[in-house]
């Protein structure tokens, strides 16, 4: 199902209001602070009245069946509100990664409770080092007497791993890197959260003691799946950058418009004024980058690894820059606790870097363009 | 509307099939074979850049015979009555298609001049132009630039005088590109040096055969010359030669200053749009055992990144096209983007190379990409320097203050 371009206008203004009223600043600053970090009550809203969680999951699982277009408008508004809440981790992260796995019967088993917004999720693949890449990780399952499988190893930067209830790992067996559901609750799980850079995304170290897992798609296809799970993923983050980047301009554009030096407003200073500009020229290249690679994702298009990778690199600079003249254009308030520019800055680095950063993800497309 | 374009895509698919050869795949191009031209401005030999215009002319003869020609313009000045979106469909077939570059028509005569003429002229005027332009008869230039004023293209001096029916044109226009083959000229001059600078200025079409149009060319850093002064000394243009009001040309200016825009930002096809496709730009990496230097690697990407990112932008504002929105700033990014890109590839194939691009050695697809390295600097300030694009941006679609100005 997709929805036509006034279906996607209705979609953004929905969700926009529902996070100018649920999300506003103060709140975010408020769960930055809090335990967990999202508001249960809001997250109950975000599922029952707009069903936001089962928007991308198909009907069969009890979901509204929308794709990656859809998905990319809600993160887009998520962005700019900084909103804090378990969707990253589990509709796009988890619930993807339970798709592109291809196992029916997991799918069937998780997607309606995080349809549903009652089971929350996320997906545990980096380790110490934090890379994403499946073949650097040491996490292990082994298959034991009664069939069963048991994991063991330690994965970091899990965003909202302390509160997600399902856990999908990536942990390696004989045949190679391989996914496994994994319950928080089951024993020899510990959870511990990791101080952040941004306190407004939650990353936490996961320990794994011989843990009863199950496996998830074909044993060995790890690797496969995950090279899916990135290029969507990173794709629902670039939307989500690409409205952080649009808020961050429109803030600097109210502050050079209003406020005044040397007898005029300083967006009338050509300085202040190419800023604004390089900002804008980011923000148009990182929404239509985004916009681009969800519409070749939802046509299933074969250039869409392609313009997967273009987004990532290119909404995570966008956004970058944005945050940083952000506070530039401020001056000294900019630099203060009470401004939320620090805010978006923080998310910016730290989801630029969130998959491995610059250095990989340029890798990456040439990899995907054959280079 | 759908199965319409269907239609129109097969009629222009079987026009170009009867009237040109199909170009071979761009993909399946070889590195190593065949011209290895990254000439981005002409610097061609007098009789060969004659003879290349005269296959420009023709060739837009048969497509204006064919309804090709003015595919968007009003059927009664000969054009075909139909949308952009019919334009897109055949300039996307006709590029699979090995045809004579019309450039020399088409940038500045067709693409900005043109709509011009149609907005603002008189009917006669309209019918005595515009279907010698499309037919590919008349070449039109953009006199605007002076001396004194590119970026304040509203403190044009050229005078304009008037007597009886007639008005005495009088001044020098500089950076006149394809002066050199124009019928006819769109100038913009003073009508009165009384009135703040914006309106006291008025447009008139200069036959450029008229007494006292004189036109000398200027060597660009290329070498070659695609530009030129053009000085007008009492030339006399009859009073239906003008375009909109007395003293109301800033108008036009700006009509001729949108359409600017809007071509200039396009990807160019032919052999620039190497310098820009990541296929070329690996072979030479291979070509020049650069293949797993990191940081040129690292810069490949980052530039990569931009390149695609702007031929997404354009495929948005084209997709918007299509379904009968106006697009919004894309347009003016992607000029940006353009110039921005087009300058870092060629600095980029410079670091590969290293010192096969600053002499020759013969050796395929390495001093040629000179010419394109010296041509990227006017990329960033024909059609509007890169400072004046962004204070365009800022204003008109930020909604930031206006400079302090004199
Ligand atoms: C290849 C080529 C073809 C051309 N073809 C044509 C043509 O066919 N017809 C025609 O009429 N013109 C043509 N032009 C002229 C072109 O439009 C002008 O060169 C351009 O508008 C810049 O004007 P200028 O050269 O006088 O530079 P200037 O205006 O003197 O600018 C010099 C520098 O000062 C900067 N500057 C000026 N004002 C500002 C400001 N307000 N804020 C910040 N920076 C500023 C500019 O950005 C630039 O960096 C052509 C130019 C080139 C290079």
């Amino acid at each position: 199902m997709s929805a036509d371009a006034s279906g996607l206008r209705e979609l953004r203004a929905s969700v926009g209001e529902f996070m100018a009223a649920k999300s506003p600043e103060e709140a975010v600053r408020k769960l930055m602070e809090s335990e967990p970090r999202f508001d249960p009550d809001v997250w109950s809203q975000a599922a029952d009245q707009l069903r936001l969680p089962a928007l991308a999951i198909p009907e069969e699982y009890g979901g509204d069946g929308f794709g990656p277009v859809e998905l990319g408008v809600v993160l887009e508004e998520m962005g700019r509100a900084l909103f804090c809440s378990p969707f990253f981790s589990t509709v796009v992260l988890a619930a993807q990664a339970l798709l592109a796995s291809g196992d029916s019967e997991a799918c069937a088993r998780h997607l309606p409770g995080i349809a549903a917004g009652r089971t929350m999720a996320t997906l545990a693949v980096a380790e110490e080092g934090g890379s994403w890449d499946p073949a650097l990780i040491s996490t292990r399952a082994v298959a034991d007497a009664d069939g069963g499988w048991k994991l063991s190893g330690r994965k970091g930067f899990v965003i909202d791993g302390t509160t997600a209830d399902l856990i999908l790992v990536v942990a390696r067996t004989v045949a190679g890197p391989s996914f496994f559901a994994v319950d928080r609750a089951a024993p020899g799980v510990t959870a511990e959260a990791m101080e952040t850079l941004d306190a407004t995304r939650t990353l936490a170290r996961l320990t794994f003691d011989a843990v009863p897992a199950t496996p998830v798609g074909p044993d060995g296809a790890g690797g496969r799946i995950m090279a899916k799970v990135l290029d969507v993923a990173s794709v629902g983050l670039a939307a989500e950058q690409a409205g952080g980047a649009r808020r961050c301009l429109e803030m600097s554009v109210e502050h050079a418009r209003t406020r005044h030096q040397f007898g005029r407003p300083i967006g009338s200073f050509q300085a202040v004024k190419h800023k604004c500009a390089d900002m804008l020229v980011q923000v148009e290249l990182a929404e239509a980058s985004a916009r681009e690679a969800a519409l070749l994702a939802a046509g299933d298009a074969p250039d869409f690894p392609v313009a997967a990778a273009v987004a990532h690199a290119c909404c995570s600079r966008a956004y970058m820059v944005a945050a940083m003249e952000n506070i530039q254009v401020h001056g000294g308030i900019g630099f203060t606790w009470e401004h939320p520019a620090h805010l978006y800055f923080r998310r910016a680095k730290s989801s630029q870097l969130l998959f491995g950063g610059p250095a990989i993800y340029h890798e990456r497309l040439l990899d995907r363009l054959g280079i | 509307m759908e199965q319409d374009t269907q239609d129109f895509a097969a009629e222009a698919r079987s026009f170009l099939d009867a009237h040109a050869t199909k170009a071979p795949d761009r993909a399946a191009r070889t590195w190593g074979q065949g011209d290895d031209s990254m000439a981005y401005f002409s610097s061609l030999p007098p009789e060969q850049e004659a003879e290349q215009v005269r296959r420009a002319r023709e060739w837009q003869r048969i497509r204006y015979e064919n309804g090709f020609g003015w595919i968007t313009g009003p059927p009664e000045y000969g054009g075909r009555g139909l949308t952009p979106v019919h334009d897109l469909v055949y300039d996307a077939i006709e590029s699979e298609y090995d045809v004579p570059d019309t450039g020399v028509l088409g940038v500045v005569g067709l693409g900005m001049i043109g709509p011009t003429i149609l907005a603002h002229a008189q009917p006669h005027i309209k019918e005595r132009w515009l279907p010698a332009m499309y037919r590919g008869d008349a070449i039109a230039c953009q006199l605007f630039s002076e001396p004194d004023a590119g970026s304040d293209l509203a403190s044009v001096t050229t005078r304009a005088v008037r007597e009886g029916e007639e008005w005495v044109l009088s001044g020098q226009k500089v950076w006149t590109s394809v002066a050199q083959h124009s019928d006819v000229g769109l100038a913009l001059t003073r009508t009165d040096p009384e009135a703040p600078k914006h309106r006291g200025i008025t447009a008139f079409l200069v036959p450029m055969d008229a007494p006292g149009v004189e036109v000398r060319p200027l060597r660009q850093m290329t070498g070659g010359a695609d530009f030129n002064e053009v000085f007008l000394t009492d030339v006399r243009v009859p009073d239906d030669h003008r375009l909109g009001e007395i003293d109301g040309g800033w108008t036009v200016a700006l009509t001729t200053l949108m359409n600017e825009r809007d071509t200039v930002g396009s990807e160019g096809a032919g052999p620039v749009a190497a310098a820009l496709s990541p296929d070329h730009l690996s072979a030479l990496m291979r070509a020049t055992w650069t293949w797993d230097d990191r940081a040129l690697r690292a810069r490949l990407g980052e530039l990569l990144v931009d390149v695609l990112a702007t031929g997404h932008l354009n495929a948005r504002a084209q997709r918007s096209l299509r379904a009968g929105v106006a697009p919004g700033p894309e347009r003016s990014v992607a000029k940006l983007m353009y110039g921005q890109n087009l300058t870092r590839a060629a600095h980029f194939v410079g670091d590969c190379l290293g010192p096969r691009l600053i002499a020759d050695t013969g050796q395929w697809g390495t001093y040629a990409w000179s010419e394109l390295l010296l041509a990227t600097p006017a990329l960033r300030i024909l059609g509007g320097t890169e400072e004046i694009m962004k204070n365009i941006l800022a204003e008109r679609v930020l909604g930031l203050p206006k400079e302090a100005r004199a």
